[in-house]
C-alpha cells in the first residue's frame, strides 16, 4: 500500500520536479561541470585545456586540433578542438531524485536531498567524463587512445554504458534507498525483506 | 546490506561486460532488438498500416519518419539491473528463475510502449519526443524495475512461511 503510494506521488510529482529542473537550465549541472573540469585537468592536461559550462551545455576544450581533416595538437593546427555536451544528459538524475524524496515521508527531507544533492554530483562528473572520453574515442581517435592514463577503448565504451545510460536512474533509486531509514514504508520493506529472508 | 551490495554490483557489472561482447551482441542482443522492432510492429498493424520493420528500424511508409532501436533502447540494461537485484536478494534458484522471467516480460512489455509512443511522439513533435527519449522513458523503466523488486520482495515475504513448513 505505501509502496503504492510511494510510486504513485512520485508519478504525480515528476511533472513539478522536472519542470523546475528544466527551468534551472545549467544550475543543477554547475557544480558536476566544475568537478570534472578539474578533474580531467588534472588526470589529462595533454588531453583536456578547459572544461565550462554554455548554457546548459558542458563546453569541452581540447589540447586537440584540426588541419585539413587531420586530427594535430592544438600548437601544430593553430585551433583547438571543442566537445559541446548536453549535461541534461545526466542531470536529469536530479528531477528523478527529487520526485522520488518528496514522494517519501521521510524526517529532514531537505537535509537528505542536499546530501543526495552532493553524491549525484559526482556521479554527473562521471556520467560528463564518460561522454567526454566517448566523444573523443570517435573523434579524435588514436592520438587520444594512446596518450597515458587513457584506458582502452572497449572500457571508455563499457563506461559511458554504465555511467550515462544507466547510473542517472540507479543512483537516485540507491540514494533514496538509502535515506528512506526510518520511514514508514522503510518499515513496511525491512518487514518485507525480514520475512522473505526467513528470519520473521 | 552489504552482502546484498557487494553481489549487485557484482552480477551487473558481469553481465554489462558480456552485453557488450561482439559474439553477444551478434548472437544475442541484435536479434532480441530485430525482435523487439517486429513485435512493435505487429502490434501497431491492426490500427496503422503505414508501419514496417526493417531490421531494428521502425518506420512509417507514408511520412518517412523511422525510429531505430539501439543499445539503451532495448531494456536489456533495466533488465540487467533487475537480475541483479534478484540475484542478490536470498530466495531459491526456483524463485529467482520465476521472478527473473516474469520481470524480464514485465519490463520488456513497457519497454514496447515506450517504442510505441516514442514512434508516434517523434511523428508529432520532436521537441516532446526528446524529452520522453532523453528523460522521461529512462525514469519510468527504472520506475517500474523498482515497481517489479518491492512486487518480488512482497511475494517472497508472502511465499517465506509456506517455504519453511514444507
Amino acid at each position: 500500500m505505501l509502496m503504492r503510494r510511494q510510486i504513485v506521488l512520485t508519478l504525480a510529482l515528476m511533472p513539478i520536479t522536472f519542470g523546475l529542473w528544466y527551468a534551472a537550465g545549467p544550475l543543477f549541472a554547475a557544480p558536476a561541470v566544475w568537478l570534472c573540469d578539474i578533474a580531467l585537468g588534472h588526470l589529462y592536461p595533454t588531453l583536456v585545456d578547459t572544461a565550462g559550462l554554455l548554457g546548459a551545455e558542458l563546453q569541452l576544450t581540447t589540447q586537440f586540433g584540426e588541419s585539413a581533416g587531420q586530427i594535430l595538437p592544438a600548437k601544430e593546427a593553430g585551433n583547438q578542438v571543442a566537445l559541446e555536451i548536453n549535461t541534461r544528459l545526466v542531470s536529469y538524475s536530479i528531477a528523478f531524485y527529487g520526485a522520488l524524496l518528496l514522494a517519501s515521508n521521510v524526517q529532514d527531507s531537505l537535509y537528505k536531498f542536499c546530501t543526495g544533492l552532493f553524491w549525484l554530483w559526482l556521479i554527473m562528473a562521471i556520467g560528463l567524463a564518460s561522454i567526454a572520453g566517448k566523444d573523443l574515442l570517435l573523434l579524435v581517435g588514436e592520438p587520444f587512445l594512446s596518450t597515458e592514463l587513457v584506458p582502452p577503448a572497449d572500457v571508455i565504451a563499457l563506461t559511458y554504458q554504465f555511467n550515462v545510460l544507466l547510473m542517472p536512474t540507479l543512483a537516485p533509486v540507491f540514494l533514496w534507498f538509502w535515506q528512506l531509514q526510518g520511514s514508514p514504508l522503510w518499515e513496511q520493506l525491512a518487514a518485507d525483506i525480514s520475512r522473505a529472508s526467513g528470519r520473521a | 546490506m552489504l552482502r546484498f551490495l557487494l553481489i549487485f554490483i557484482g552480477v551487473l557489472v558481469t553481465l554489462f561486460g558480456l552485453e557488450m561482447l561482439n559474439p553477444v551482441q551478434n548472437a544475442v542482443i541484435q536479434p532480441f532488438t530485430g525482435l523487439l522492432a517486429s513485435l512493435s510492429t505487429a502490434l501497431i498493424l491492426p490500427f496503422d498500416q503505414d508501419v514496417i520493420a526493417q531490421g531494428r528500424v521502425l518506420r512509417d511508409a507514408t511520412s518517412g519518419f523511422a525510429v531505430s532501436i539501439e543499445s539503451g533502447c532495448n531494456g536489456v540494461e533495466a533488465a540487467i539491473v533487475l537480475i541483479a537485484g534478484i540475484a542478490a536478494f536470498p530466495a531459491t534458484l526456483n524463485q529467482k528463475c520465476v521472478a527473473i522471467v516474469a520481470g524480464f516480460l514485465f519490463v520488456q512489455a513497457l519497454n514496447i510502449v515506450r517504442i510505441i509512443s516514442l514512434f508516434y511522439l517523434g511523428q508529432w513533435n520532436y521537441t516532446v519526443f526528446e524529452w520522453f527519449h532523453l528523460y522521461l522513458w529512462p525514469v519510468l523503466i527504472m520506475l517500474d524495475v523498482l515497481v517489479v523488486f518491492a512486487i518480488y520482495l512482497h511475494w517472497l515475504g508472502k511465499n517465506a512461511p509456506a517455504a519453511e513448513a514444507t
